[in-house]
């Protein structure tokens, strides 16, 4: 008789791995099963003009390089924000700490939908008129540089007081300790939400449309489904697009968040 | 000869508990010196005003001739805790080894960053301080793959490819595994036949009796006993001492 010999452990853990192996297959196939309905659904109960689509998807899908620049642009301004707001928090000074904090409640609890109507319909009346895509990018900026603030201040704060006074027995100053220690851990810690935000923002920038003036996704959707009375097509050609920029952007967060949870272990 | 440390009318409060109070201290080079006391005896603030982690509420602490008084302010004054610390290195009882750098780079980034050293010349260096530890086969794994033992190993090498004066030692042991102490204690004997001023803060009696020169006891902020390993351990004049010793024996069983 040959005998295989494995540790009741090991037995335990290949028993684990069927069960893992088995619930993933079965959520696959449920996945599939739920898109084929969904496809059902708009291809026979719901009658659908796939001539529309067929005529408006080049021109609803232009839109994508726009809502790709107003998130880059919105990222980037809300990160800088955000790491400025986190150090704020995590200072000892007053009126810096309360400048930091006042910020994030500010923005925080007011909707985002009204700072983007802010700055493209209250400002002018002050004589401030500025590009519409500006007017998009700042409050999406501002907004998810409150939020991220968070996020920040949580990997500023995940590096522990020994690593600082490691530094400094060193001999490093206050400025070198910030950027050669904290900061690279703190960032590790927080690239992954910042990468789940970057995907919110590509959703959020829709909201941008309303000022009508810049040309994104949502924008260009419902221009030709008001005017052709094709709402439902536009719609849901709109939605399969920023569908699909979520899953190969939410691919690319993976493999980002697997590539540095590597370099931890 | 003129010490190379040397704590003067030291006190340290922290807020209204007075932790530290009147310590006057002198440590000659070469020599090893254990702080021996209970947990909050201040041994450990004592080692950490030496390099100012702690900033001492009164008196003065002279390095290798820098003297710095305590209540300074200004540019002046952070130079000279600046120079202090380049002569003193330390060694914490939680390693904080840099998690995001290897080896080798935790050993060379206080020659580079703070020293301006080159880097190649670094790098020689900080080889041939993992290799006295026994370390630079490790060299490029990150901290997370090491065990403690080696962690601390790896952050004596940092310290010491510093080039310090004076080495410092807050528990350096006390956070490892039993298994694991001897490797340690290992390199810091060799390092006192080396001939390194060390001040260490241990638990570690059968070290302070083997390898220090002197063990100084601390009680309630105070000094309560400094003599010879031998004379302390035999005959501690202290009621204190001998109440810690004591305890440490029956530990140790």
């Amino acid at each position: 008789m040959v005998q295989t010999q494995k540790s009741q452990a090991e037995l335990l853990f290949d028993a684990q791995q069927r069960k893992v192996r088995l619930f993933r297959t079965n959520v696959t196939i449920s996945w599939v099963i739920l898109l084929g309905l969904l496809i059902f659904i708009f291809s026979g109960p719901i009658e659908i003009d796939t001539e529309f689509i067929r005529k408006n998807a080049a021109f609803i899908s232009a839109g994508i390089w726009q809502t790709l620049f107003i998130s880059i642009l919105s990222i980037i301004l809300a990160i800088l924000l955000a790491l400025l707001a986190a150090l704020g928090r995590l200072s000892t000074i007053p009126p810096i700490y309360a400048l930091s904090t006042f910020y994030v409640s500010l923005l925080r609890g007011t909707p985002l939908f009204l700072q983007i109507f802010f700055f493209y319909l209250a400002l002018p009346q002050l004589g401030i008129v500025l590009p519409a895509i500006w007017s998009g990018i700042l409050p999406l900026g501002l907004n998810y540089g409150a939020y991220m603030s968070e996020t920040f201040r949580a990997g500023l704060s995940s590096v522990s007081k020994g690593q600082r006074e490691a530094a400094t027995a060193l001999g490093m100053t206050p400025g070198q300790t910030m950027r050669r220690i904290v900061l690279p851990q703190a960032l590790r810690f927080a690239i992954p939400p910042m990468g789940n935000d970057f995907i919110s923002m590509t959703k959020d920038s829709a909201l941008v449309s309303a000022t009508g003036f810049v040309h994104e996704i949502m924008w260009r959707a419902t221009r030709v489904g008001r005017a052709q009375f094709n709402n439902l097509e536009a719609l849901i050609v709109a939605a399969i697009f920023y569908w699909g920029m979520t899953l190969i952007l939410t691919f690319f967060q993976s493999r980002l968040e697997a590539y540095l949870s590597k370099g931890d272990r | 000869m003129a010490p190379i440390v040397r704590v003067t009318n030291l006190d340290k409060y922290f807020g209204h508990l007075h932790v530290l109070k009147d310590i006057s201290v002198d440590v000659q080079s070469r020599e090893v010196v254990c702080l021996i006391g209970r947990s909050g005896s201040g041994k450990s603030t004592l080692l950490r005003c030496i390099n100012f982690l702690e900033d001492p509420s009164h008196g003065s602490i002279e390095v290798d001739g820098i003297k710095v008084e305590s209540g300074g302010k200004g540019k002046e004054h952070r130079q000279l805790i600046h120079d202090v610390r380049l002569k003193t290195g330390m060694v914490f009882q939680e390693f904080n080894l840099f998690p995001h750098m290897t080896v080798l780079e935790n050993v060379i980034e206080g020659p580079v960053i703070v020293k301006g050293m080159d880097r190649k010349e670094a790098i020689a260096f900080a080889e041939e301080n993992l290799e006295s530890v026994g370390m630079l086969f490790k060299k490029d794994e990150y901290p997370l793959r090491l065990s403690g033992g080696q962690k601390q190993r790896v952050a004596i090498a940092r310290a010491l490819t510093m080039q310090p004066r004076v080495m410092l030692f807050d528990e350096p042991t006390s956070a490892l595994d039993p298994e694991l102490i001897g490797e340690v204690l290992t390199v810091m004997k060799k390092l006192a036949k080396d001939g390194m001023t060390m001040l260490v803060v241990t638990h570690e009696m059968g070290f302070a009796r083997e390898v220090a020169g002197r063990v100084i006891v601390m009680s309630e902020g105070q000094l309560i006993e400094d003599s010879q390993p031998d004379e302390l351990f035999k005959n501690p004049k202290d009621p204190r001492t001998k109440s810690l010793i004591d305890r440490y024996r029956t530990g140790e069983q």
